[in-house]
């Protein structure tokens, strides 16, 4: 590979998409997962924690999650900057309470969480996509020449 | 106490008495002329999350066995061994009692070095490292240094009260920030929600989600590490849900 092909591939975005359990003890894999573009991204350690903090918000706080649910999680890293989604889809029996601790619970009104994100991430939000509820989260490195 | 043998080529004049005559009083002096070293060691290991004081009792205990375990004819100095056998059990301990989750050695070993080495690097850089530059010191892999952060959750998160290399404990830094959050007039949710959590927990979160602090200059600001700081930071959100999971009320009631 040339120099060439090393840049057209740095620039290339990459995306990692997981499906897991909507379970807590499960919420590491997005977070390595996430620490990992991270990284790849240029971020340093301290913008890394943030982000895996963000993670843990993103999924935790996520209205929808639910028992027997399975969190999607699309993570985007191009150019210092790394993109998650997060969609969550209901499980069989639809008990909002038994999912991940507190989650529906700790964002009532997602103005907490909101307050979190804000001060972890460049950008959050949460929309309707193809029917159902997403949450995202934007973070891009803060040294352009790492 | 003092910090020296109380010979010259490390008392190994007084090691060969002790082998020849197990006796008692010899061997409490030899313990009590070198237990500076024991402190010595026990400050390199103080901020990591263990409390200093049972640092110095790991670390006396393991002098105890090295004064008992030295062989003076070996050609090696005193202090050289008991370096080794004091240095060796603090990480065993920080390797056995530090971790709530148990984490295979290696990365246990790993977690350590990545604190010390972001503390180092932050200050030679100028900026908070990145996983490369981390791993390039260390001499691992970036997929090393990212599964240590990752075990990190499973660190014990440090007592407030645990004191620090210059005795003063990260409350005490506390002690001079204003918990009462009453100088300025925030009613946020967050602000409100952090009732649920002590008041040392609450003057860290403020610090980085209200007043904007990145982790390194909470940790400055605390005269702790950049890691300590992010352990407390998700030990105490993770708190924080766990309360709401138990009071299912409204934010703003």
């Amino acid at each position: 590979m040339n120099d060439h092909d090393d840049q057209a591939s740095a620039d290339r975005p990459e995306v990692i998409t997981l499906s897991f359990p909507a379970r807590a003890d499960l919420v590491v894999l997005a977070r390595f997962t996430a620490a990992t573009l991270g990284s790849r991204a240029g971020f340093d350690v301290e913008e890394i924690e943030d982000l895996r903090l963000a993670v843990d918000e993103l999924v935790v706080s996520f209205e929808a999650v639910q028992a027997g649910g399975t969190v999607q999680l699309r993570c985007t890293q191009s150019g210092g900057e790394v993109l998650i989604e997060c969609t969550v889809e209901p499980g069989a029996n639809g008990d909002s309470r038994q999912g991940i601790a507190g989650g529906e619970l700790w964002g009532a009104d997602g103005e907490l969480s909101k307050q979190l994100l804000d001060a972890l991430v460049d950008q959050h939000g949460r929309e309707h996509r193809d029917g159902g509820p997403c949450v995202w989260l934007r973070k891009h490195r803060a040294h352009s020449g790492r | 106490m003092t910090d020296r043998p109380a010979r010259g080529d490390d008392g190994l004049d007084r090691f060969r008495d002790l082998t020849n005559t197990k006796d008692p009083k010899l061997r409490d002096e030899l313990i009590t002329s070198h237990l500076g070293l024991a402190h010595q060691l026990a400050r390199r290991f103080t901020g990591r999350g263990e409390s200093h004081d049972d640092l110095v009792q790991v670390a006396s205990i393991a002098l105890v066995k090295a004064v008992d375990r030295f062989d003076p004819e070996r050609g090696v100095q005193f202090s050289t061994f008991a370096a080794t056998c004091v240095i060796g059990e603090l990480k065993r301990h920080f390797r056995d009692r530090g971790w709530a989750v148990r984490a295979p050695r290696r990365i246990q070993e790993l977690y350590l070095e990545v604190g010390q080495n972001i503390d180092r690097l932050s200050q030679e850089l100028g900026h908070p490292p990145t996983v490369p530059e981390l791993a390039a010191a260390i001499g691992t892999t970036e997929d090393a240094v990212l599964e240590a952060i990752e075990a990190g959750r499973g660190y014990r998160t440090a007592s407030l009260d645990a004191p620090d290399a210059n005795s003063q404990t990260m409350g005490d830094s506390l002690g001079s920030e204003d918990l009462r959050f009453g100088h300025v007039d925030d009613r946020s949710v967050l602000a409100t929600a952090l009732e649920a959590l002590p008041e040392r927990d609450q003057v860290i979160i403020r610090l980085r989600f209200i007043d904007g602090l990145t982790q390194s200059e909470i940790a400055s600001r605390l005269g702790v590490s950049q890691m300590h700081i992010s352990r407390l930071l998700a030990a105490s959100l993770q708190q924080l849900r766990a309360s709401f999971a138990d009071d299912p009320q409204p934010l703003d009631a």
